[in-house]
């Protein structure tokens, strides 16, 4: 969560476009737009990635006067960035529950070459179709706070921080994000074993 | 009393706070007691470690934006820049143009700030 090296630092940046530097605002947009895609892909899936992202710059630009730096300038990017994404995914119902009515606990099978196979561990495209399924099925909360820590990596406080709600919630909201999506991706896996076997 | 489903959620969130690292101490040597007892528990844990595996590996990956999206947020800030001068400017010649009527009407003397 910082500026690459021999960049202006980013609170300096965001002070200068927060004037009305335009091009201080374009040095940020060409610096973070990876981090703003990549969130809402993760959150929103390939359709709707695009259109949230742009909206996000463009929200960006509206309210940068109101950064006073009071947070790194990535933890504030963050935080329109999945609010934009939780507003396009208001209406979505998801499994909430917390309950495993499952005869046995999900079981993930081992890849072919083992977990220690290099090979096994890149993503083919059907796996990464899965992951996306799976991450489908998790409550909009529960997914954007399971993304920021197990893909982009955030600390508790920095979840707690961009999500606005207070460190307990953020690891709960981890915790049943990760379960749900377990399971999720344990019934795609099955439906695709399922599939492959009918068709071979 | 928690429901037999409710129970089993717990175990499933307590094992992937283990498989994730985040237990500690008297909880964490409890869950490893339970994922040695038990074979499904052991799998569970295996099966959140692959999981966990495959996000972050997924997350390491690099993304980049579409062209699109970079040269849409940067032309709607120089429009909006461009707007907001224009507005200034527009602003600005108007109450020119008024303080020049007034003058001409002469609805306001003449004043020269700044001496006493």
């Amino acid at each position: 969560m910082s500026s690459a090296p021999g960049s202006a630092p980013d609170q300096v940046l965001a002070l200068r476009a927060s004037r009305g530097d335009v091009e201080a605002f374009r040095q940020l947009v060409q610096e973070h737009s990876g981090l703003v895609y990549r969130v809402a892909l993760r959150i929103l899936g390939t359709d709707d990635a695009q259109d949230a992202s742009q909206e996000v710059w463009v929200r960006v630009w509206r309210n940068i006067k109101n950064f006073r730096g009071d947070s790194t300038f990535s933890t504030w990017l963050y935080r329109i960035t999945v609010n934009t994404c939780l507003s396009a995914r208001r209406k979505e119902v998801r499994r909430g529950g917390r309950e495993y009515s499952g005869d046995e606990m999900p079981f993930l099978p081992e890849p072919p070459g083992g977990d220690a196979d290099p090979e096994a561990a890149a993503l083919g495209a059907e796996r990464r179709e899965e992951i996306q399924a799976a991450l489908g099925h998790v409550r909009a909360e529960h997914r954007a706070a399971l993304v920021l820590r197990h893909m982009e990596g955030l600390s508790y406080t920095e979840i707690a921080k961009v999500l606005g709600v207070p460190d307990g919630t953020a690891k709960g909201w981890v915790s049943r994000g990760r379960a749900t999506m377990l399971i999720a991706l344990v019934e795609e896996d099955h439906g695709h074993r399922r599939a492959g076997g009918a068709a071979g | 009393m928690m429901s037999v489903g409710e129970q089993r959620w717990e175990m499933l969130e307590r094992i992937g706070a283990y498989a994730a690292g985040e237990l500690e101490g008297e909880e964490a040597r409890e869950v490893e007691q339970l994922i040695f007892e038990r074979p499904d528990y052991r799998r569970l844990a295996e099966s959140y470690a692959r999981m966990l595996l495959m996000l972050t590996t997924l997350g390491n990956e690099p993304v980049e934006a579409p062209e699109a999206v970079v040269g849409y947020a940067i032309r709607r800030a120089y429009v909006s820049a461009f707007m907001r001068s224009a507005e200034v400017f527009i602003g600005a010649l108007g109450r020119s143009y008024l303080n020049a009527l007034v003058y001409y009407l002469g609805l306001k003397r003449e004043s020269y700030g700044g001496g006493t």
